[in-house]
């Protein structure tokens, strides 16, 4: 499994980082995280499938919408790594999940010890928030369009 | 003489009370209602709206869907505009900042 966070690391390299972390399962329609909770790992996803949610008020309900969905190769959860670390989505698995979890203590510890692997998996990271940011300006901008084409109508 | 005078006061008390009862007797119907204190109009109410002088929105408002359908269609919507935004991100241009949505929720 090639994973998004790890690209450019040796084999040697990826299998060190990924023997600090634990492989977990999430059993279907369970919880990894809910927004707002210390965000103290970061998940690699190895199979299935994982919801990131945020609240929004429906008809008077709180409902969690779905906002993006991470599949096997994907990062989950770099909140672990950017204060004030706490996740900013709740995240939950619709169908069974194999991750990886990676503490953010010992990350940060293997980063100082081999500064050109920390250097190779944050500018990784670096990709992911970007893609996210550039995501969501777009998306962003076409609703203020909507909103100014329905107020000069 | 007495008689007289009194005979003559009679009279012209009798042929005042007589005017006056003829006077009321055909005055017309209109002004005896003209004299009732007249009520203030009472103009029907305006529905209570909020925001009125603001935006009045563009679409329709939808039938009462079911909270099930609502939320599908509130996801689904997510996902076109996140493709949306995906094309754009991989080949920014204006034309697809604001291409049209297809999404049911919008339109």
């Amino acid at each position: 499994m090639a994973h998004e966070l790890l690209n450019g690391l040796s084999p040697a390299e990826v299998d060190l980082v990924l023997a600090l972390g634990n492989r977990m399962t999430v059993p279907s329609g369970a919880s990894l995280f809910r927004l707002g909770d210390p965000a103290d790992r970061l998940f690699l996803t190895e199979r299935g499938r994982i919801r990131l949610t945020l609240p929004m008020q429906v008809r008077g309900h709180e409902e969690e919408i779905l906002i993006e969905e991470k599949t096997p190769g994907q990062t989950v959860g770099w909140s672990a790594l950017i204060p004030p670390y706490r996740f900013t989505l709740s995240a939950s698995a619709p169908i069974e999940t194999e991750l990886i979890a990676l503490p953010r203590e010992a990350l940060q510890r293997y980063f100082e010890t081999v500064p050109a692997v920390g250097y190779k998996v944050t500018s990784n990271l670096a990709l992911v928030v970007g893609h996210r940011l550039q995501l969501v300006q777009a998306m962003w901008l076409r609703e203020m369009q909507r909103s100014v084409e329905l107020r000069s109508a | 003489m007495d008689m007289l005078l009194m005979g003559l006061c009679i009279s012209v008390f009798g042929i005042a009370v007589a005017c006056l009862a003829f006077g009321a007797a055909t005055r017309p119907v209109a002004s005896r209602h003209r004299v009732q204190p007249e009520l203030p109009a009472v103009k029907p109410e305006a529905p209570a709206r909020f925001f009125a002088d603001r935006v009045t929105p563009a679409i329709p408002p939808q039938p009462h869907v079911p909270i099930e359908v609502l939320l599908q269609q509130i996801e689904n919507h997510i996902r076109l505009e996140q493709a949306a935004a995906e094309s754009f991100v991989a080949f920014p241009t204006q034309a697809l900042l604001h291409s049209k949505t297809a999404s049911p929720f919008m339109n």
